[in-house]
């Protein structure tokens, strides 16, 4: 349909497949390679070995790791998409400045992520805003010291961290949503209730899959809240895996751990997605 | 609209409490940034401009800054490049493995940086490229294709492409059609993705911090202060400053994609 | 009016990976003509008005352009200029400034490209709007625009897309006859698609009817209308009846034949279309037909029938008429002259037709027509 045959729309997309191909294909077979490889203090050995995959198979801490990663990663994205659904609706259905609300909601994120989850340590901490404040007005005596350096810390640090990218997808679906299939389904009988459920959730699913899966994958893979406000309970798997490049120098574990957290988050978003579409054919 | 709007206190008051929620951390930044006291902590003590005066002499830190400068601006230009090419084929081509091609190219927003980021200095070290912020640059132009490429599809999905037809038939080359109604057309989304790649790769910190080597970048400095904080009243202030500057670029972001929407820009050719 | 032959096309054939846009596609246009591509939608009107433009390749065939072959020379150096269906106006751009747009390259002064804008924009009377921005323009100021800017290239051949399908009913009908005074006055050959036959018919010297990537017919509107080539022309240039006929006689250009359930009758040969069987079809336009109370004298046959249903359209209204012997009720179009018709439904009527206005389709079994076009 237009000046150029559909062969120069290959040569186009071209570029930005091959880089992104090549940076996905690339360092992932350098992992695999190094996955069955040995570390030898300083060098590695090169022959061919399924240690790496025995070794943390059987290590007690890589699976409780894993599964406290993907479980976190599945709460944070849980509380995220509950609280972030009712302000989508809010900002698309009942504010009057869309653009403003949107872009009171964005501004918190202009400020450094670390310096973020730097903040909630000053909130949750031994003398922090929480402490002090309940202190102060007379509600506790001593400070509470299960605030900071827990999964809890680490859930509600990641719930504000990704608000924005629950609150935007949902709040473009809802906005799509044909308004007279609003007035249709009130006029087929429908009370509130009934329509949010059968009407304008269901509209929104596209939108919630694509908040829970941008939530969710990186959170898996998340390294700096842990490290932060998690304390020894709140770490996760991607600490270790540094802990693996960085400094027990061990690359080869560091690699087998990588792929297993890979094929982990893949396994579970994958079943995420077919039980979502699953459970809306079987509702219909 | 206002009908509606006044039935609904209950969600008004939730969204408000929660604007709460997104600002209370955000706002301790820069109320600390003011604070005398060296150790950042509760109760604040006395009011202090002194850390911002000393940025002036940080010189890691105004490293640090400068390095995410040039990063961001190299990912920028790279991915947004790359994201222009690949939306405009996305839009209006159709070819075998185009589906293929979109999805590969959306997988980053997906993937765990901690592996990315392991598997990037693996690879690089293994080819022989020394960390530094080349390969930080290439780290975020990955990271960030997908955010391009997103922004820049709508812009051509807005784009009738009988203009371009038009502009050919008038007799325009091919490389003149581009340059005389393309780019200003897309204009807009091309700066818009600029903006985006560029915040994104300022703020990343994961892959910095894997492939900087001996050159970080301001997350990475951020990273080593709120560790072992000799400086971070200094890096408060920093914060603070950039939040405001961002806001103001913001802003001023939206009054001329409104003054350019009233007033289009004339290109002469 | 038309001279010398402009554009030829010449067994030109389109194919999009298995669909075939255009088959077998050969045409001539000639010098000054108003030509238009009529066809419903998918048709390959607009494929072969864009491989004029060059904007696509013909799978083969020849295509030359003042005699020039045109298949090595891109869109861009061709001497044709093209209003868009959308218009494509540059919205970056003012009216000047898009009008120009061609001229940038033509090495002329600013003086000459001012005056050139000018002398265009008058002519499609919009002088006096070069600074006013694209987006202030309403739907017909852009469609002037639109061919503003490709008259000012002064082209050989002006292509039009469905020039008026974005424009209201009222707007739509006064541009007719503007495009057409503007065509006569510049002299240059116009070449519009459209889907309206009725915007194709007034407007334009000749017509070329398509379907499904084929030429059916090239005629004057007229020539059209009086002798289609087949049941699918005659049904889409206005309504028809078809009607199953019998050949009687036919001599020189006369043929004598008789219509179940109307009785026989002499009318005109048409020259476009075979008959090799006695089973003929045969096309009665709605409006040439007679409807009344009273069976009339002076008509050719006449036959006795129920109305069925009735359609009023304001100037004029149709009655479906139900007749012993003929399979479908028939359809009679009436002028609403001084509400001087009035049937009720179940009301008895006589029909009646004169051979003149009684169309030859052919043998019957080569162009059964289908359900769809059937209707009228």
């Amino acid at each position: 349909m237009t000046l150029e045959s559909d062969r120069s729309g290959v040569f186009l997309a071209m570029p930005a497949t091959v880089y992104v191909g090549l940076l996905v294909a690339a360092p992932l077979g350098v992992l695999v390679m190094y996955s069955f490889w040995t570390q030898t203090y300083v060098d590695i050995d090169r022959t061919f070995t399924w240690e790496n995959y025995r070794a943390a198979f059987s290590d007690p801490l890589v699976r409780q790791l894993l599964v406290r990663s993907v479980w976190m990663a599945g709460l944070v994205t849980l509380l995220t998409v509950l609280l972030a659904y009712p302000i989508a609706y809010f900002v698309a259905f009942r504010a009057r400045r869309k653009m403003l609300w949107l872009l009171l909601i964005t501004i918190p994120f202009w400020i450094s992520y670390l310096l973020r989850v730097f903040a909630w340590k000053l909130i949750l901490g031994f003398n922090g805003l929480l402490n002090s404040g309940l202190a102060s007005l007379g509600l506790i005596n001593e400070p509470l010291d299960f605030l900071l350096y827990n999964e809890l810390a680490v859930i509600i640090t990641l719930a504000h961290a990704w608000a924005p990218f629950a609150i935007l997808p949902i709040y473009v679906s809802l906005q799509k949503i044909d308004r007279s299939l609003l007035e249709a389904a009130t006029d087929l009988g429908c009370g509130k209730l009934g329509r949010f459920l059968r009407v304008t959730l269901p509209l929104t699913v596209p939108g919630i899959i694509a908040s829970c899966l941008i939530i969710f994958i990186p959170t898996v893979g998340d390294y700096v809240t842990p490290a932060l406000v998690g304390g020894s309970d709140g770490k996760m798997v991607a600490n270790l895996i540094q802990v693996y490049f960085g400094s027990a120098n061990n690359w080869p574990l560091g690699a087998t751990l990588s792929l297993m957290t890979m094929v982990s988050v893949g396994a579970v978003a994958i079943s995420f997605v077919a039980l979502v579409r699953g459970a809306g054919k079987a509702i219909r | 609209m206002t009908r509606l709007a006044r039935f609904a206190p209950g969600l008004r008051a939730y969204a408000v409490i929660y604007l709460l929620f997104l600002y209370l951390p955000v706002l301790l930044i820069p109320l600390f940034s003011f604070s005398e006291g060296t150790v950042v902590a509760f109760p604040i003590s006395g009011f202090t401009f002194k850390w911002y005066g000393q940025l002036a002499t940080q010189d890691t830190l105004l490293q640090s800054l400068v390095n995410s400068a040039i990063v961001g601006a190299g990912t920028a230009v790279l991915s947004t490049s790359l994201g222009l090419f690949a939306a405009r084929a996305y839009i209006r081509h159709d070819f075998p493995g185009r589906r293929a091609s979109e999805g590969l190219v959306m997988l980053p927003l997906v993937t765990p940086v901690i592996i990315v980021a392991s598997a990037m200095l693996a690879l690089f070290l293994l080819i022989g490229l020394r960390p530094s912020l080349l390969t930080v640059i290439l780290g975020h132009t990955f990271l960030t294709v997908p955010f391009a490429v997103s922004i820049l599809k709508s812009a051509f999905e807005e784009f009738d492409p009988s203009l371009e037809e038009a502009a050919y038939d008038l007799g325009e080359s091919v490389w003149g059609t581009f340059r005389r109604v393309t780019l200003p057309i897309v204009a807009p989304g091309i700066v818009s993705s600029l903006l985006v790649t560029f915040t994104v790769s300022f703020d990343e910190f994961v892959l910095a911090f894997f492939l900087s080597g001996d050159q970080p970048t301001l997350p990475v400095y951020i990273w080593s202060q709120i560790r072992f904080p000799a400086k971070l009243p200094n890096t408060l202030a920093l914060g603070s400053l950039l939040l405001g500057f961002s806001v103001l670029l913001l802003i001023a972001a939206e009054f001329f994609r409104r003054k350019s929407r009233n007033a289009i820009a004339k290109v002469k050719g | 009016m038309t001279g010398n032959t402009i554009i030829e096309l010449i067994d030109v054939e389109k194919h999009f990976r298995s669909f075939v846009a255009l088959s077998n596609f050969s045409l001539d246009l000639k010098e000054g003509e108003f030509f238009s591509l009529v066809g419903p939608s998918g048709c390959g009107k607009t494929t072969a008005l864009r491989i004029i433009a060059g904007f696509q390749e013909p799978t083969s065939g020849v295509i030359r352009i003042g005699g020039q072959d045109m298949r090595a020379i891109p869109a861009n150096r061709r001497p044709t200029n093209m209003v868009f269906q959308s218009y494509a106006i540059f919205p970056h751009l003012n009216v000047a400034d898009n009008v120009g747009f061609g001229l940038a390259k033509s090495g002329l002064s600013r003086a000459e490209r001012k005056q050139r804008i000018g002398e265009a924009l008058e002519m499609v009377a919009l002088d006096g709007l070069q600074r006013r921005n694209a987006h202030e323009l309403s739907g017909g100021q852009r469609q002037r625009v639109a061919l503003a800017r490709a008259l000012v290239m002064r082209p050989k051949v002006l292509l039009l897309d469905e020039p008026l399908s974005a424009l209201d009913k009222n707007m739509r009908e006064s541009m007719q006859f503007e495009l057409r005074r503007l065509q006569q006055s510049i002299g240059i050959t116009f070449v519009m698609v459209t889907h309206d036959q009725y915007e194709a018919m007034t407007m334009s010297d000749r017509i070329g009817v398509m379907f499904d990537g084929r030429l059916e017919q090239v005629d004057a509107p007229s020539a059209l209308y009086a002798f289609p080539a087949n049941p699918k022309v005659a049904s889409f240039i206005g309504g028809m009846n078809f009607l199953p006929a019998t050949l009687l006689n036919e001599r020189n250009a006369t043929l004598s034949i008789e219509i179940a359930g109307l009785g026989s009758l002499d009318i005109g040969m048409n020259p476009g279309v075979t008959r090799h069987e006695r089973d003929l079809l045969v096309g009665l336009r709605p409006e040439q037909l007679y409807i009344g109370r009273d069976a009339p004298t002076d008509y050719d046959v006449t036959a006795q029938g129920t109305v069925t249903d009735i359609a009023f359209y304001g100037e004029s209204v149709r009655y479906h008429v139900q007749i012993n012997g003929v399979p479908e009720p028939v359809s009679v179009s009436v002028p609403n002259y001084f509400h001087t018709v009035d049937f009720k439904r179940g009301d008895a009527v006589w029909i009646a037709a004169q051979g003149a206005s009684v169309i030859d389709l052919g043998t019957r079994s080569d162009n059964e027509p289908t359900k769809q076009e059937r209707k009228v």
